[in-house]
């Protein structure tokens, strides 16, 4: 992988990924941010996990935009005069009486990239599931643009290697680099961080989710 | 005993199959009745990409509107598109009588079992992230990121296509190693079983012991399942690619004979048969 070229630098052992874990998770109690660590049964293997309702674009949740969506591109375009029609779409258009979505992340472990890796699954509040198209709609189109150069480099369904079902997850090989300069930043300034906290302020915000300012000066690197 | 050569098993692998009789679910509304369909599955291939035939045989007794996207189901389990033909099998089906019967639905996805399939270019996505996953253990990623595109390209048309010749002319490059190390720095393999919630057990595992020992097919179970290799009563079958290796076989060979086009070598813990 890339990282190659500053050896270790991009890289998380599994035991301090789970060090990293602990010290977020206590602050995020302190802050009742909602966070909890899963573990698996008969195992010593665990995951983090969050759910959180958000508030949805009243276009998304329109099944007619959705097929035409769908029809006209296998990825959602992602210039700013189709995000202008969506909303007018939107709002002429039939919406259904839930307005809110629950997003469930979860941040595990992969040991074959030696970094964390981060899983999210969608829901409508009737319990049906969001499809990739719904999904992308909801990344900031700020982020879109990159996302779409490597289909296989981005946002894809995978199977939770844990819990066996379909969740979305953002590949591990963008996560390098988006994690490098961070990384680079605090070695040249002497500063230890905490892998987790600053990767998941990274990665998060593109997929809708917030990492509280305070994790960043509150939560300590494990020594 | 003669052995083959290690090229012969190279062959074997590729050209496995399966024969397997597709049927309609009751459930699907259908013009007239569907006929069963039959057919020889690659056991290197995933289903997605060869069952085009049995939607084109199972639509022409069925209306349009009432077609979504097809999936399979064998006994009520949902057969997931992205593992590998013989590894559902295998899993599944082994110990049955053939030709292995996978029932066919047209509506009610599960969303909550199935990953979505829509077009062949998933199914390519996730092949070639399997080989870079397995690239990232065996060489750090070194070797798939010095492949230019179109060699990426090879390894999926031969995939697609049958050819083995085409897939191995790149394939091999994903299957060398630096002599001195005696083998890949890891092993890509995933363990398989269907009595936990869990769908596969993976973790680093080196095939030479720090004392330059070649780890064998047993040291693996031995650290990550030593249910599985008790003798008295003898409760699994360990099973790759439809046999049961010694479990002496040094892991490497395995790794680089036994390994599917996606160069991962899936092992599947079935409950042994009682007589």
């Amino acid at each position: 992988m890339t990282g190659e070229r500053k050896p270790a630098s991009c890289f998380l052992d599994e035991k301090t990924f789970r060090l990293c874990c602990r010290l977020f998770l206590q602050h995020s109690e302190s802050i009742q941010d909602g966070w909890i660590w899963e573990q698996i049964k008969g195992s010593d293997e665990g995951f983090m996990k969050k759910t959180v309702l958000i508030p949805v674009k009243s276009s998304l949740l329109d099944k007619q935009h959705e097929s035409i969506q769908a029809e006209n591109t296998e990825l959602p375009t992602d210039d700013f005069e189709a995000d202008a029609e969506d909303e007018t779409a939107g709002v002429d258009a039939v919406c259904e009486s839930h307005a809110v979505l629950r997003y469930e992340y979860h941040v595990l472990y992969s040991c074959s990239y030696q970094i964390p890796v981060l899983y999210f699954r969608a829901s409508a509040l009737d319990g049906r599931s969001l499809s990739l198209e719904e999904v992308w709609s909801n990344v900031h189109p700020n982020y879109r643009q990159r996302l779409k150069q490597e289909p296989w480099d981005t946002l894809t369904q995978q199977e939770h290697p844990l819990l066996g079902q379909p969740f979305f997850m953002l590949h591990p090989c963008r996560t390098e680099e988006f994690m490098k300069p961070a990384l680079e930043l605090a070695h040249a300034q002497n500063r230890k961080v905490n892998y987790i906290v600053s990767w998941l302020s990274v990665v998060g915000p593109v997929v809708g989710l917030d990492v509280p300012l305070s994790f960043s000066t509150a939560v300590s690197a494990p020594d | 005993m003669i052995m083959a050569d290690d090229k012969d098993v190279l062959r074997d692998v590729w050209f496995g199959r399966i024969p397997a009789c597709f049927t309609l679910s009751p459930d699907e509304t259908t013009e007239r009745e569907a006929e069963p369909y039959y057919l020889l599955l690659p056991r290197v291939s995933y289903l997605t990409l060869v069952t085009d035939k049995v939607k084109k045989h199972f639509l022409k007794v069925m209306k349009a509107e009432d077609v979504e996207e097809m999936w399979f189901e064998h006994e009520g389990t949902p057969l997931k598109w992205h593992y590998p033909i013989g590894v559902l099998f295998d899993l599944h089906a082994s110990n049955s009588a053939l030709p292995w019967n996978i029932t066919v639905h047209f509506k009610n996805f599960p969303e909550q079992d199935l990953l979505h399939c829509s077009t062949n270019s998933v199914i390519e996505a996730h092949f070639m992230s399997c080989i870079k996953e397995a690239d990232a253990l065996k060489h750090k990623g070194q070797v798939i990121n010095d492949m230019q595109k179109k060699d990426h390209k090879q390894l999926w048309m031969g995939l697609q296509n049958d050819k083995f010749d085409q897939f191995w002319a790149m394939n091999r490059k994903l299957m060398e190693y630096p002599t001195e190390e005696g083998g890949f720095r890891y092993i890509p393999f995933r363990i398989y079983q269907t009595m936990s919630d869990r769908p596969f057990i993976q973790t680093l595992f080196r095939p030479v012991s720090s004392e330059g020992q070649a780890l064998t097919l047993g040291d693996l179970l031995k650290e990550l399942f030593p249910a599985a290799i008790e003798d008295e009563p003898k409760k699994f079958q360990v099973m790759i690619h439809g046999i049961e290796p010694l479990l002496e076989t040094p892991i490497q060979w395995l790794s680089e004979h036994l390994s599917h086009p996606d160069n991962f070598l899936h092992i599947s813990i079935i409950p042994a048969p009682s007589d």
